[in-house]
């Protein structure tokens, strides 16, 4: 925030550099979603790059991956091109817990994750901010006596708008949510115009896969000492396991 | 202490029973035998001939304004002499006999008085400011070099001239932005105000403001300072080795005393600039009794976004403004007092969100001489920094934080017969920190976090002392108490920063107390009248400690003190320095070596949760860190050219289980190479220019060693914390002050400076992202703040 107000009140300058960054050896990036709606739901398994190769991660290939709830399902997914895995009769309800386990190679790691209560969107609005931005609002109602955390995907003409954003009800327990999007910078996916078709999915999350979302939402360069976001499986994979419920609610964005 | 209170009043008759009574102490542990050694330099003093007291003070001839650290040499006894302390209060004790007095003082001429000295008397000084620099006449018997022979060492005084020729961003003069051009200090960032000494972070500072600590001391997220020049008379900085008055944070102590006040007559002075504009009223209240200062400064960039048409835009906030008052008055030649306060506010609002913080200082001072030799005073002294955050998400929300402290302090100076003198006394603070306390006209829940109270005492003594012409020392030490009270909840933690135990205490119960011991000792062998040889130990303890995660420092940063949790920083610091003058005093040079060892570091778990978190101690991690320099100066004081260059070689370190496998690795402020240089030159009465031009090697970072993706975002692999650097930063500035109209009566100037006068693209952050143009590389981005900034301000006074 405060950097933006600077790069409003100063003529700041941005220019691309080149930087000789160190390289490291691959590292598995692990990521799992399981949702209230039905199957099947995916996991993929990749690797790290070194920052000064393209984009493209090596998939991480006859991984054996086990996903089972605590109701004494167990599926074992199968294997599909690029590293992803999918399940074949796992339901993902309300309550239960799941516990994934992948094995690649001699190193195995595990995670378990427990699927909250949904919580409904109550509704979706816009509002003219700051040098006519426009910002969207999402309003919904907390379940008072249990920790709530939740996390906001947001679509712009179908289109999956980058990065995290989360909440939690440390302050609104069992009381009525409003979420406002961060929408500013022109040029940026995330600024929003009259028009936009605009999807909103609201997650509700237990705290391990929150405290992930949380801590990819802070990393950034402005932290003093930037560090990889808090995963919720173990043996040092990057990535998430995320059993959460889903709501979602769409608008056009109005005049 | 009585005893010793006793004694001291009544030391001009030998109290035969307290000698008796320290030589029947058969049993004398380590701490009292350190005691013993001040007594017997104090007896040591008394067993003299008939010797008086010769007391006073040095003014400014001009307005009357106390002149601090001014010297009083006698030309029929070189060897002594003696320095005003912070009041302009000096005394010294000689023989029987007739002697000239002569008093001096950077930047006035000096003045030799005569006196007959039969009995105790108090003689004042009233020293004419030096008019004409041009053509200075050099006064014969001025002690130019007090760098030399000065025991203190790691200390940098800053003159007032100085900091309002030296070019700065927006042409705003600033105290804080040019302490960092000495050497040892430096800058936290591209234009900030805030500050690292020798390795310590930018909280390990104590800002002073008229004895009250200034918790923040940054403007518009630190590119102004919340010093106003025009209100400050007298800047020192303590890189570490302060004498043992000065206590409670790690690196250094900056001391800024205000201007009391022209007491002879009603004086105003300002200036108007692009952004901002200053106004200072002075005057006496009673004439040669009693004076006041008022000064007043405001930023008026928001104005300009009034005009817009834009209804976000023109009700956008963006300012602050400061405000300095203070008043003395004189009751009689042994009482006087002092009122003064600061205000500051800052503010930024953009339309649902808005963030105001500020500081508020006020001491009340009290000066007493209870003889011509033992000075006296006494300060009750508030200090307030808080902000409050203002958000509409829905319903409107306010966050207010606050950390307030409320303080005596008492100190006592005593002047004694030989060349020594004893200073002792003690300070006592309550510190209440609200961490963050919500109200809302919604419905929602009104959570706040716990308060913390704590006290904090010190005692301390320190003597100086000259064993002979050739070698003195000032040594002293500390005890310093920080007891966390109640009322409250103290948690324990376990590994994982799970909460396994929770006790509470009631309002005032203790819940800890930590008393630490700091010795500080300065040696200074004076090998001749151009060089000296100064070596220094001190440890300095901190209790209160800024929890920051920014690159620059927010408003919102955190301060918490000692808990069961948290100990307090400890730091252990040595330095030696050499100290050579050349062509008769026009030429100063030093060089000095440190190094510091601390404990009790405080670093962050990767991720760790600093915001509104009730336990945010479980988010901290504990570690040790050292730092060792090498410092030279080289400074050229008189003359049409006169400036400085300054140049640190360093290196900072830090030592955390949980990061970089518990090997030492460099802190954020860690920089190999730090250069300033600073000139100034007179071309005539009317124009002077002048530049300084810095160097550093980019600070300690993290970049990302890899890359993956995570729900299509490309995600940034870091491996080792502060693995990487930032590119070196280099800028020069350019300045010239033109003298339009300069007669006793009125005086006006317009000043014109360039910031970063070659358009480097200095570093302010660098990011990574993916390419703009192909997604299927990234690339790294720098950002850079402030390239060819110009401003111009027209300053007068009448």
């Amino acid at each position: 925030m405060l950097i933006f107000i600077t790069a409003v009140t100063l003529s700041s300058c941005q220019k691309v550099i080149n930087l000789q960054l160190n390289s490291t050896s691959p590292q598995i990036v692990i990521q799992g979603n399981i949702y209230n709606e039905s199957g099947p739901y995916t996991v993929t398994i990749s690797k790290t790059v070194d920052f000064d190769q393209s984009n493209a991660y090596p998939p991480v290939l006859g991984a054996l991956v086990i996903i089972s709830d605590d109701h004494g399902t167990s599926d074992t997914l199968i294997e599909k091109p690029k590293g992803t895995y999918v399940t074949s009769k796992l339901r993902g309800i309300a309550g239960y817990t799941y516990s994934l386990t992948v094995k690649t190679g001699n190193t195995s790691f595990s995670s378990s994750c427990t699927m909250p209560e949904a919580v409904d969107i109550d509704s979706l609005y816009t509002e003219t901010s700051f040098m006519d931005n426009k910002q969207l609002s999402i309003v919904f109602m907390d379940r008072a006596n249990v920790e709530n955390y939740y996390r906001i995907i947001e679509f712009k003409n179908s289109k999956k708008i980058e990065g995290f954003n989360v909440a939690s009800d440390d302050l609104y327990k069992g009381k009525k949510i409003t979420y406002k999007l961060m929408s500013m910078g022109n040029g940026t996916d995330s600024k929003i115009s009259t028009g936009d078709y605009i999807i909103i999915w609201l997650e509700a999350l237990d705290k391990g896969a929150y405290e992930y979302f949380r801590t990819a939402e802070q990393d950034g360069s402005q932290s003093a000492s930037p560090s990889n976001p808090t995963s919720n499986i173990s043996n040092g994979a990057l990535g998430y396991f995320n059993a959460c419920s889903v709501t979602k609610k769409s608008i056009i964005v109005p005049k | 202490m009585l005893q010793f209170y006793c004694f001291v009043k009544n030391q001009n008759r030998i109290p035969q029973h307290i000698i008796t009574y320290f030589q029947k102490q058969k049993y004398m542990r380590k701490k009292q035998y350190f005691i013993f050694i001040f007594f017997i330099f104090i007896l040591q003093s008394i067993a003299a001939q008939q010797r008086f007291t010769l007391s006073g003070y040095i003014r400014d001839a001009r307005n009357g304004e106390d002149l601090i650290g001014a010297s009083i040499t006698i030309q029929e006894l070189p060897e002594k002499g003696s320095v005003t302390n912070a009041y302009g209060f000096y005394s010294i004790t000689l023989p029987a006999g007739l002697y000239h007095i002569s008093a001096q003082c950077l930047g006035y001429q000096a003045q030799v008085q005569e006196v007959n000295l039969k009995m105790s008397v108090k003689m004042d000084f009233n020293l004419p400011e030096k008019v004409n620099e041009l053509n200075e006449v050099v006064v014969t018997g001025e002690r130019k070099n007090e760098n030399i022979t000065k025991t203190q060492t790691g200390m940098q005084k800053l003159d007032i001239k100085e900091i309002n020729s030296i070019p700065v961003l927006f042409g705003e003069k600033d105290v804080l932005k040019t302490i960092q051009l000495l050497p040892g200090i430096k800058s936290t960032g591209e234009g900030s105000s805030g500050f690292n000494v020798r390795g310590g972070a930018a909280d390990q500072n104590l800002i002073l403001l008229d004895e009250a600590t200034v918790y923040n001391a940054s403007h518009l997220m630190g590119f102004f300072s919340v010093f106003n020049s025009d209100a400050i008379k007298d800047v020192s900085v303590y890189k570490g080795n302060e004498p043992s008055e000065y206590g409670g944070r790690l690196a250094s102590v900056l001391d800024i005393k205000m201007k009391d006040g022209n007491d002879k007559k009603f004086s105003v002075n300002g200036g108007i600039g692009l952004i901002s504009s200053r106004l200072t009223l002075e005057g006496p209240l009673v004439k040669d009794k009693g004076s006041f200062v008022i000064s007043a400064r405001r930023t008026y960039a928001d104005m300009f976004l009034k005009l817009s048409k834009d209804t976000n835009m023109n009700s956008t906030k963006l300012y602050f403004y400061d405000f300095n008052a203070k008043a003395n008055y004189k009751i009689n030649d042994k009482n006087r007092i002092f009122l003064s306060g600061y205000f500051g506010k800052d503010a930024i609002g953009i339309s649902s969100f808005g963030i105001n913080w500020g500081n508020a200082t006020g001491t009340l001072r009290w000066n007493h001489l209870f003889s011509s030799r033992l000075f006296s005073n006494t300060s009750l002294i508030f200090s307030n920094y808080n902000y409050t955050i203002n958000a509409k998400i829905g319903d409107e929300i306010n966050i207010i934080s606050r950390i307030q402290d409320y303080g005596i302090k008492q100190d006592f100076q005593l002047f004694s017969g030989k060349e020594f003198t004893l200073k002792f006394g003690f300070n006592s603070v309550y510190h209440k920190i609200i961490p963050g306390a919500i109200t809302t006209k919604g419905d929602i829940d009104m959570k706040s976090l716990t308060n913390k109270h704590s006290w904090e005492n010190a005692v301390y003594i320190s003597h100086q002392y000259k064993f002979t012409n050739k070698f003195s020392m000032e040594y002293g030490f500390r005890v310093s108490a920080f007891s966390v009270i109640g009322p409250g909840n103290f948690y324990t933690y376990d590994n994982n920063g799970k909460t396994i135990d929770t006790s509470t205490y009631t309002s005032g119960q203790i819940a800890k107390t930590y008393i630490k011991l700091e010795p500080r000792a300065t040696l200074n062998y004076i090998i001749n009248q151009e060089s000296s040889v100064k070596a220094a130990y001190a440890r300095n303890v901190q209790n209160l400690h800024l929890l920051s995660n920014s690159t620059s420092g927010n408003p919102t940063d955190l301060w918490i003190p000692n808990s069961n949790n948290v100990k307090p920083e400890i730091a252990d610091q040595v330095s030696l320095g050499y100290y050579r003058n050349f062509s008769d005093n026009l030429c100063e040079f030093s060089a000095e070596i440190y190094y510091k060892s601390m404990q009790n570091q405080i670093d962050y778990k990767n991720g760790a949760e600093l915001n509104f978190n009730e336990n945010v101690e479980s988010q901290i991690l504990f570690g040790k860190g050292r730092a060792y320099g090498l410092e030279l100066f080289m400074k050229k004081n008189q003359g049409r050219l006169n400036g400085w260059i300054s140049y640190t070689l360093s290196r900072t370190e830090r030592k955390f289980d949980g990061i970089n496998n518990g090997s030492y690795y460099p802190a954020k402020q860690d920089r190999t190479h730090d250069i300033s240089i600073v000139g100034m030159y007179e071309i005539n009465k009317k124009w002077t220019l002048s530049a300084n031009w810095v160097y550093n090697t980019g600070n300690a970072v993290t970049y990302p060693s890899g890359k993956y993706q995570i729900d299509d975002k490309t995600m940034m692999l870091y491996t080792n914390r502060n693995a990487n650097r930032m590119p070196a930063y280099h800028r020069l500035d350019v300045g010239a002050t033109w003298m339009v109209k300069k007669t006793p009566r009125f005086e006006s100037s317009w000043s014109f400076s360039i910031y970063n006068f070659y358009g480097r693209d200095n570093a302010y952050t660098i990011t990574f992202r993916d390419k703009e143009n192909d997604s299927t590389k990234t690339e790294a981005v720098l950002t850079s703040l402030f390239r060819f900034i110009p401003s111009f301000t027209y300053n007068f006074k009448f």
